[in-house]
């Protein structure tokens, strides 16, 4: 199912930022998170957001989705400042999030199903009863799960794994231009995060999604993305498409990175062999 | 300049908004009782009027009506008059202003219906009533529920089958109803206790041996009416925050490493007793207003029934003191609590410093 | 060679839940440590890896019960010993566990010295508590952390990789000859990841730790920090053997599998695209016959479900697959 043409999809930049900073506290304890920063993210693009914890990626990612405000400079959404509109459900509608924990972004206490059906109360106009069953078993079966294997179940039954797919299927069902998705594969087991990944890859070929990725492993946002931001203290030291970020690293903290990944082929630590 | 002392800016903000609150209560308490359009002076005069002569008869309500503050008065102190001969009431606002002015001079003005006893008199003879029946059932209550919750919690078994369901049925069954209840066995039918009131007809208050006596075998019942209750309560409470605590990673950890059970039991007891403390002090705060209906049931003499009755005869003066007195206290117990929290969770110190 | 410090010997341990249901959560586990050894175990979330820590540490609360099987640490079995004396003499002290730090593991009200000083107290009630702080004190310098900061700090006050690090010292602070940790460093970002095996190392160098088994769902890491490998399905181990027989070399369909799933740096590049393994691990609940991973195995044959798998010894290691060769 083609998703509706919205009417500004063929602007070429879906976000934009401007020497955009954003602190916290003051005084001798003022931290910046992030630190004039700009850059653009095209529309149809999947861009990760790569750095250590406390690098500020998630702080950026949050200002993204209207949850943090900027200190200073612009940004600004297919050509709008963000936060303009007084309801900020506008912009939700356009931009959703997947985060670290499924669990809790579901309650625990209902059903998946009905969980996923109320995700239709964002829109302006609710469809019939009968499209949005049709349309959470599309969502379903998008992530790969027969609708009868989550029929009456509660978040509790299912696994990490299993549920950041419920989280995706909502997304499926939304359909934002979107997708600011914070580190989605760090509850899920190692041998599912290819599958998470592939996912997030068929958001923006059957949808025409624009992804944000957010995570701390390189790896990932290799596997998955069009262009790479190296963020570090607040800062984006690097960008670049995969190939040239893992390739030919210009930025002594993605050689970092890179090198802090475990990989099977390459050597990592030695027992012993202490600096 | 205050940012160098996160916890007293903390400290200041709370106390700030504490203030805030208190303002807004005392506006309420004022003009709450005074909604109704009843006149306490025509009820005064209705009881004192017999037996007086009209010209008389208006001095007094004269006299009434200024102390009052309910008239407009002229530049020499007497009563303003409209042209039929009728007294110029106060606007409610100006009377607030006499009010906000007496209660600053720490005034609370007389009652209506027991005049001319100062309210302040009133409040200070029903008291100690009202505090000798709550204070130590809520404080032993608190402390018995909570060590009845946590060992229920933590030897599970039969003690907690047995504990449990006791704990909700004491919490759950209404205070007025186990009053009564407590009051038809033990004071009707077995006449083990005395049924009403706060000592012996024909004694009077006084710290003599005799009336001690009495005192203290009026005490039992309503006592055990509300002590029970509050017990219940806190067991509930206290088994499902310790329940919570000895499933965390922490006790499990504490447990692998071959930490002692003693001190795994000390974790649990210490990090679930925190929110069970703003229970306790929230207790403390509503005390003063909170045994109505058992001074009721009881016929007690506290501060309850003077509210009750000060109620029914319209008594504004009494009705505005006593309120006052429990809006204070309500206030300074969750202040306290507020910052004792604040002391004794290193989270909540966290989160203020960060000021998250 | 030196005999093996840690041995756990055909160990099954289950749960009974309220409703009288049995569930295996470990079934037929064997393995041995020697000193200085590492030992890893993989495997996704619900193969039975976190009840393991619980059994081979013989500490076994309701609703976990031992079913069978033996667990001996320096030649003494630690089952069937008293509650009391495994806590006082084995748990903590000869067999300790490091769990996953940035959760909750820390006591919050509790400063980081008082924690510490109550794990040592527990094993040691003469101690005299000035003594014990200084020990700690130098105990902490000597991992490298800023000891008189860290000590009196509360858990929240500690950033993630610090708790991770805390964890860690006080679980080793009585030099514990065998170590259990379960998935130190998945909570990490993959820097601070690195410095936290740079510490388990120094510690096993240094002989604080005599011999370790590290629990992990990441084979990649597994590679670079254990000697040998066990692979855990449904409660049983399925292959077992070294570094470059389980990793490059799996025989057990499942390994291949958890391999092929696995994403790196260089995976955006390489030939073979990653894939997941789809389904999920079996219901305990009920017993299984078969294979246990016969309903997601990719090479299953008709009779994988039927008979009762085995561990067969193919190419020197361990496997639990009766068609592996």
């Amino acid at each position: 199912m083609p998703s509706e043409p919205s009417p500004l999809a063929d602007q070429p930049l879906k976000f934009e930022a401007k020497n955009l900073s954003r602190s916290f506290g003051h005084g001798k304890k003022l931290v910046e998170a992030v630190k004039n920063v700009s850059f653009g993210i095209a529309s149809r693009d999947i861009i990760s957001i790569v750095g250590q914890s406390g690098c500020g990626k998630t702080v950026l990612a949050k200002m993204l989705l209207r949850l943090e405000t900027p200190s200073s400079g612009t940004l600004s959404f297919n050509g709008k400042p963000i936060g303009n509109e007084r309801d900020a459900r506008e912009h939700w509608r356009s931009v959703q999030a997947v985060f670290q924990d499924p669990f809790s972004a579901f309650n625990q206490f209902f059903t998946i199903r009905s969980q996923l059906k109320s995700s239709f109360k964002l829109f302006k106009r609710k469809p019939e009863e009968e499209e949005m069953e049709a349309r959470v078993d599309a969502a379903l079966m998008a992530v790969n799960i027969k609708p009868k294997e989550v029929e009456g179940k509660y978040p509790f039954e299912l696994s990490g794994g299993q549920m950041q797919r419920m989280l995706l299927a909502r997304i499926f069902i939304l359909r934002p231009q979107v997708l600011i998705a914070d580190e989605p594969t760090s509850m899920v087991d190692a041998c599912s995060r290819a599958n998470i990944l592939d996912y997030l890859m068929k958001l923006k070929q059957e949808l025409d999604m624009t992804i944000v990725f957010v995570t701390h492993d390189i790896g990932l946002a290799c596997y998955i993305s069009d262009s790479i931001f190296i963020m570090h203290e607040g800062e984006i030291v690097e960008q670049g498409p995969p190939a040239q970020v893992t390739g030919s690293p210009s930025s002594a903290v993605t050689r970092q990175l890179l090198d802090d990944i475990p990989d099977v082929h390459r050597p990592w630590i030695k027992r012993g062999a202490l600096d | 300049m205050l940012n160098q002392y996160p916890t007293l800016k903390h400290i200041l903000g709370r106390a700030g908004w504490y203030f805030v609150t208190f303002l807004v209560a005392v506006t309420i308490n004022f003009f709450l009782p005074r909604l109704g359009d009843a006149n306490p002076v025509d009820t005064m005069m209705a009881k004192v009027s017999a037996g007086l002569d009209t010209a008389s008869a208006k001095e007094k309500e004269e006299s009434y009506l200024k102390e009052f503050g309910l008239v407009e008065l002229d530049p020499s102190g007497h009563v303003q008059r409209d042209a039929q001969g009728k007294p110029v009431r106060t606007t409610l606002a100006s009377q607030f202003a006499n009010y906000v002015g007496m209660s600053l001079r720490g005034d609370l003005g007389s009652s209506i219906l027991q005049h001319p006893k100062r309210v302040s008199e009133i409040i200070k003879a029903a008291l100690p009533w009202t505090l000798a029946l709550q204070l130590p059932t809520i404080v032993f209550g608190w402390l018995l529920g909570n060590v009845l919750g946590a060992l229920a919690a933590y030897k599970r078994g039969v003690f907690d089958q047995l504990m449990y369901p006791m704990a909700l049925l004491a919490s759950a069954i209404p205070a007025f109803c186990f009053g009564i209840l407590l009051v038809y066995v033990f004071g009707i039918r077995l006449e083990w206790f005395p049924a009403v009131g706060g000592y012996d007809d024909g004694l009077s208050p006084a710290l003599s041996r005799q009336f001690i006596a009495s005192a203290s075998y009026y005490y039992v019942l309503p006592f055990l009416s509300v002590f029970l209750i509050v017990v219940g309560g806190q067991a509930i409470g206290m088994r499902s925050m310790c329940i919570y605590e000895l499933g965390t990673d922490y006790v499990k950890y504490a447990k692998l490493l071959g930490v002692k059970e003693s001190k795994i039991l000390f974790y649990m007891f210490r990090n679930a007793m925190l929110p069970q403390l703003t229970g306790l002090a929230l207790a403390l705060g509503t005390m003063v207003g909170g045994a109505l209906i058992t001074e009721m049931i009881f016929s007690y003499p506290g501060l309850g029934m003077a509210v009750l009755t000060a109620i029914q005869g319209n008594d504004y003066p009494l009705i505005t003191g006593c309120t006052l007195l429990v809006t204070v206290t309500v206030l300074i117990a969750n202040f306290s609590v507020d910052i004792l929290v604040g002391i004794l969770d290193p989270r909540i110190r966290a989160a203020q410093r960060t000021g998250k | 060679m030196s005999s093996p410090i840690f041995e756990v010997d055909n160990l099954r341990a289950h749960y009974l839940t309220r409703f009288g249901q049995k569930i295996q959560a470990v079934d037929g586990v064997s393995f041995s440590l020697k000193a200085g050894e590492i030992l890893g175990i993989a495997g996704e979330s619900g193969c039975g890896k976190t009840t393991l820590v619980s059994a081979c540490m013989g500490l076994y609360i309701p609703p976990l019960h031992l079913s069978s099987g033996d667990v001996r640490i320096e030649g003494k079995s630690i089952i069937g010993m008293n509650v009391e004396q495994n806590r006082r003499d084995i748990l903590g002290r000869k067999i300790s566990m490091i769990p996953q730090g940035a959760l909750n593991s820390l006591n919050p009200t509790r400063k980081v010295k008082d924690l510490a000083t109550d794990m040592i107290l527990s094993h040691d009630e003469t101690a005299d508590k000035r003594q014990v702080h200084a020990r700690l004190r130098e105990r902490f310098r000597k991992l490298g952390m800023p000891a008189d900061d860290v000590l009196n700090s509360y858990p929240v006050q500690l950033p993630a990789g610090m708790k991770q690090r805390v964890v860690i010292g006080i679980s080793t602070l009585l030099d514990p000859r065998v170590v259990i940790a379960d998935e130190p460093t998945s909570a990490l970002d993959v820097s601070t990841q690195k410095a936290v095996i740079r510490l388990l190392f120094e510690l096993m160098d240094q002989g604080i730790i005599g011999s370790m088994l590290f629990i992990t769902h990441e084979l990649p890491l597994l590679r670079h920090v254990s000697n040998n490998i066990a692979v855990m399905y449904a409660g049983e181990i399925v292959e077992m053997g070294t570094i470059e027989q389980v990793i490059f070399d799996p025989r057990m369909p499942y390994t291949q599998a958890l391999m092929g799933s696995m994403l790196s740096a260089d995976s955006g590049h390489r030939d073979q695209k990653p894939v997941s393994i789809e389904g999920a691990p079996p219901n305990l609940a009920h017993p299984i016959q078969g294979c246990r991973f016969a309903e997601r195995c990719p090479v299953a044959r008709p009779d994988c479900k039927e008979n009762q798998q085995v561990i067969r010894i193919v190419k020197d290691r361990q496997v639990r697959c009766q068609y592996a060769e």
